[in-house]
């Protein structure tokens, strides 16, 4: 049988102030971890909601960025007469021929500037995407008007429904706000592909086409007919994958945060460790008489584990607690796909705080290790002649 | 019921060897009161924690009820103290954070009794020694005298074969001390409690039924006492303090 | 008072144990929070800028930096006054050999051969190399970092196969090495050879991606941006200008909102050690009661007790802010390694270093640490009367 756990619990509490200050340090440890892992969790997320399953994103042949990639307008008739295209409700392939560059604006978090996505998009693919207007209207061709997304009106104070922003050879106005859902396309302007296009001088080079496939099946078939088709000269990535790809751009803050968690941890560790030798040395005397009693070694072990792992657990929830409100953080990331700044939400999952409350039992048991097996090892008659 | 067949225990302290027994032939029987008597570093405390198997010996043997209890190793041993003996020490070492009745049900969580009978056990224990109005006390809140009541009472909570006491009434005074040494007694003689006892207060020696002599380390045969017994029974006033307590551990 | 440090140091060791946790735990804390100032400062502020890099001015299209700037630009510019040379810059991505292998990808820039050395001033290039360069239309150089990673010697031959944006491909041969202080590698050819590859349609013909003008000195280089921006202002390709450590610096924001993410950590951490060590530290003191009663019975004063009890704290978490900052310093110099070769981190990567302040920093958060732990507990040891010090049980 064990020594009972109200032992360990109410130890805790005459030590108050040593078991908040130890418990503390480890809380702070794993808000950090929670913390950064909400950022990646956050990311993934927006990228993941964003793209069709079924559609592909045809580049320039070697292209990994829509940015970077030069599309010959010839491309769009020669992808359009492909089978395996799926349609519209007119019968017309969802094909969409798309013009990608950046706009500079000043935002919340840098108002000396940064770039946001600019989209020369024609119907069709407003129709591709799962995109609605939730203010104004869409832009109409040949004008210079435009759309923005949720995030772009909430992050730049100059793009607002109404006013004027300037990029390209000149002025726009803002007739529209969308919203994506959770997608990087909310951190994007529509404009009408003729009108971006020639403001960019590239009426005969697009950036992308993007296309649906009809099935799972025939999507595979697709990509490796547009990849084998010598006119095209392209690569075809699904829209999907083109996304995840981008995760990338939060690793080093990722990494930041995690290597700063766990050097937090050794820390904390290191805390936790001094902090139960140091009950263990004023509980000598108990340690002996519970042995005298007829408690074993592996109940004194498991006795004082018990104790280190509740200050490591009680501290992991508090961070866990402490960082469910950056939920309703929104902050943005550079990606350095498009060259633009992508808005995303911190996401304190459940995942996330699983892997907060781990960390933090781990940390329990690795900085109470040592000092339990003190305890443990100490001879009955050495034990009750200390303290 | 014990037997101690030349019976020594030697330990290094400071690069020191110490010699703490020599040669102890010892046996006890059911029902005794053994008062052991010698000044401090004799070797009595020493004694009985071998017959508790807290500690190993050098040489020599201890058998309890027949048997040799460090034939057990572990958690074995550890389950033979806790059915055997019960131990009551001069600065009671009750636990602080548990209650009276918590401290005494100790013994009875490494038995398969329920949690209800524990308890139950543990109140008419403390009944027993008269502390039944104290169940829900914390030690800090008891008397000396009613903190060793209650050590008493975890230590035969278990219905132990014997109750090993070391310097009992040591951090008493002699109010609080008769009283230990007056229930002692009545556990004795009620309850046919076997009783060893350590002590170097004569005024202890009186309840009990026998004493042995122990002095730097062996044991004086029954019935003798050293020479100059009387006039080295100085009660020493001492002040509870670190240095004091490891001596007498000795 | 040599008896009162030995004494200190003497019960540091006693209890090794305790110590050396409080220590190693104290150790790690600073040295992230040396990290931590360390990354500050490298990505806000950059480090050292050598003489040439601080008369340098970036200029690219104001919008964005994917869109270019006339060839033309660069007779107008070199008219303002205060400027000392031009070049332009434009980046091709070529694949050299197998570029899986990471050991294969380094900076190729086109540029101007002839003003190059004007515009970096610190690049080290012997006069014979520098002329191959200049007259050779196919010859390119390459930094030493660059030339040593892939063992070339002069004369090598370098095929630069272009992908997407430029698909030439180029036929270079190594005519000279230089030093740069960054320490990076990268490779300069003739921009001329990639103009006359490209097709006559290709409009990128006649256009560059960014220039890079070195100025007369230091001070004229805000007045040579804003004459550059404001020359250009109303035409269809507007530009902005700024200092070279600017544009790097740019780079960061893409991060997302670090200064605050770094602010928040940095905090985090203080606190935490605070908490910890402080909570450690003040735990060994209160230990001590009993001693200081001791002490004080055989004569020290409070005052004297006091300072040794202090001394003691600040001991170790001295030692500990030592080797956090060796752990700190060792640590930036990895990561300075493992950026090096990062594009656009080149600066980061110069000021991401355990610097004088910042070391004074860390130990002074360190001995400020050790000593708002010892005092509280060390201000009641020294008040306790003798007879309760010794009594004191905890």
């Amino acid at each position: 049988m064990a020594i009972p756990f109200s032992y360990n619990v109410r130890n805790l509490m005459v030590r108050k102030t040593t078991t908040m200050m130890t418990s503390a340090g480890i809380m702070l440890s794993v808000a950090v971890l929670v913390a950064s892992l909400a950022l990646v969790n956050g990311l993934r997320t927006v990228f993941a909601n964003t793209g069709h399953p079924l559609q592909l994103l045809i580049l320039r042949k070697g292209g990994t960025s829509e940015l970077g990639s030069l599309l010959p307008t010839e491309s769009f008739e020669i992808l359009r007469s492909k089978a395996g295209m799926a349609v519209d409700g007119k019968g017309e392939a969802l094909v969409s021929l798309e013009l990608v560059n950046v706009a500079n604006l000043p935002s919340v978090d840098n108002p000396k500037g940064m770039n946001i996505t600019v989209r020369g998009i024609n119907p069709v693919g407003i129709e591709m995407r799962s995109v609605r207007l939730t203010d104004g209207r869409w832009f109409r061709s040949g004008q210079r008007e435009i759309v923005i997304g949720k995030s772009v009106a909430r992050r730049y104070p100059t793009a607002k429904l109404g006013s004027r922003i300037r990029f390209g050879k000149g002025d726009w106005e803002i007739v529209g706000i969308t919203d994506g859902g959770e997608s990087v396309l909310n951190s994007e302007i529509w404009g009408d592909f003729n009108q971006i296009a020639s403001d960019y001088n590239r009426q005969d080079s697009a950036s992308s086409v993007l296309v649906r496939a009809t099935d799972p099946v025939t999507l595979d078939a697709l990509k490796h007919s547009i990849e084998d088709d010598r006119r095209l000269n392209a690569t075809a990535i699904t829209e999907r994958d083109y996304y995840a790809g981008q995760t990338a751009s939060g690793a080093p803050l990722e990494f930041l945060g995690i290597f700063v968690a766990v050097a937090m941890a050794i820390g904390s560790g290191f805390a936790t460790t001094n902090t139960m030798y140091a009950a263990v040395a004023k509980r000598s005397k108990e340690i002996g008489t519970l042995r005298t009693l007829g408690f074993s070694e592996g109940s004194i072990l498991l006795s004082f584990l018990t104790e280190s792992m509740l200050i490591a657990v009680l501290a992991g929830v508090l961070g866990c607690v402490l960082v469910l409100p950056l939920n309703w953080v929104t902050s943005g990331v550079g990606s350095f796909v498009s060259f633009s700044e992508i808005a995303f939400r911190f996401r304190v999952g459940p995942t996330t705080i699983v892997s907060g409350v781990i960390f933090s039992v781990v940390l329990g048991v690795l900085g109470g290790a040592l000092p339990a097996r003190a305890a443990a090892k100490k001879e009955i008659i050495a034990a009750l002649r200390e303290g | 019921m014990v037997e101690a067949r030349k019976l020594s225990k030697e330990y290094i302290r400071d690069a020191d060897r110490v010699v703490a027994l020599k040669d102890v032939d010892l046996e006890i029987s059911g029902g005794e009161f053994l008062a052991l008597m010698g000044p401090s570093g004799s070797g009595k405390s020493t004694l009985l924690h071998l017959i508790a198997a807290m500690d190993r010996p050098t040489s020599g043997q201890v058998l309890v009820l027949g048997k040799d209890p460090h034939s057990l190793a572990g958690r074995a041993l550890a389950r033979w103290r806790n059915v055997h003996i019960g131990f009551v020490f001069q600065s009671f070492n009750l636990i602080p954070v548990l209650t009276a009745l918590e401290n005494v049900a100790l013994p009875l969580k490494l038995t398969s009794l329920s949690a209800k009978e524990q308890m139950e056990h543990a109140t008419t224990v403390l009944s027993l020694v008269g502390l039944g109005d104290r169940l829900h006390h914390f030690p800090r809140q008891l008397s000396g005298g009613q903190e060793q009541r209650v050590a008493i009472a975890r230590a035969i909570v278990t219905d132990p074969d014997f109750i090993l006491a070391d310097e009992p009434t040591g951090n008493l005074d002699a109010a609080s001390a008769n009283e230990i040494l007056e229930l002692l007694a009545a556990l004795n003689r009620d309850h046919d409690k076997t009783i060893v006892m350590v002590t170097h207060d004569p005024h202890a020696v009186r309840f009990a039924k026998a004493i042995r002599y122990l002095e730097k380390g062996a044991l004086r045969p029954a019935g003798e006492q050293p020479e100059d017994w009387v006039d080295r029974n100085i009660s020493v006033v001492s002040v509870p303090s670190a240095k004091n307590s490891s001596e007498a551990l000795l | 008072m040599r008896s009162c440090l030995s004494l200190v140091l003497r019960n540091t060791l006693r209890n090794r144990r305790r110590s050396s946790l409080t220590v190693a735990s104290m150790a790690v804390s600073l040295c992230l929070l040396g990290v931590l100032l360390a990354l500050y400062r490298g990505l806000f502020y950059g480090g050292e800028t050598t003489p040439g890099q601080a008369k340098r001015i970036v200029v690219h299209h104001k919008i964005a930096l994917t869109q270019e700037l006339p060839v033309g630009y660069e007779q107008k510019i070199r008219q303002i006054a205060g400027v000392h040379a031009i070049t332009s810059l434009r980046w091709f991505g070529g694949a050299y050999k197998d570029p899986g292998n990471s050991k294969n990808r380094f900076g190729q820039f086109a540029i101007e051969p002839a003003s190059l050395v004007d515009v970096y001033p610190e690049l080290r290039i012997s006069e014979h190399e520098k002329d191959a360069f200049v007259s050779q239309k196919t010859a390119c150089i390459a930094s030493r970092a660059l030339a040593d990673r892939l063992g070339w010697k002069l004369g090598e031959r370098i095929p630069l196969v272009g992908a997407a944006i430029l698909p030439v491909t180029l036929d270079l041969t190594l005519v000279g090495i230089f030093d740069n202080p960054e320490g990076n590698a990268v490779l300069y050819f003739n921009r001329d050879y990639l103009r006359e590859s490209l097709s006559a349609s290709d409009f990128r013909r006649d256009m560059v991606q960014q220039y890079y003008v070195e100025a007369d000195n230091k001070d004229a280089v805000p007045d040579v941006a804003r004459q550059i921006d404001a020359m250009f202002d109303e035409s269809s390709y507007p530009t902005k200008s700024e200092p070279e450590q600017a544009f790097m610096l740019s780079f960061v924001s893409f991060l997302g909102n670090l200064k605050v993410f770094l602010a928040v950590i940095f905090g985090a951490v203080t606190l935490t050690i605070l908490l910890i060590s402080g909570n450690m530290l003040s735990m060994s003191v209160r230990e001590r009661t009993r001693e200081v009663g001791v002490l004080k019975s055989l004569g020290f004063s409070s005052g004297e007790v006091l300072g040794m009890v202090v001394g003691e704290a600040n001991l170790i978490a001295l030692a500990g802010g030592l080797i956090g900052c060796g752990l700190a310093a060792a640590l930036c110099m990895a990561m300075a390694g493992a950026m090096r070769n990062a594009p656009g981190f080149t600066s980061v990567v110069k000021g991401l270093s355990v610097s004088p302040l910042i070391l004074t920093v860390t130990l002074g958060i360190a001995l400020l640490i050790g000593s708002v732990s010892a005092l509280a507990p060390g201000l009641n040891a020294a008040r306790t009367s003798i007879l309760d010090a010794l009594r004191y049980n905890g």
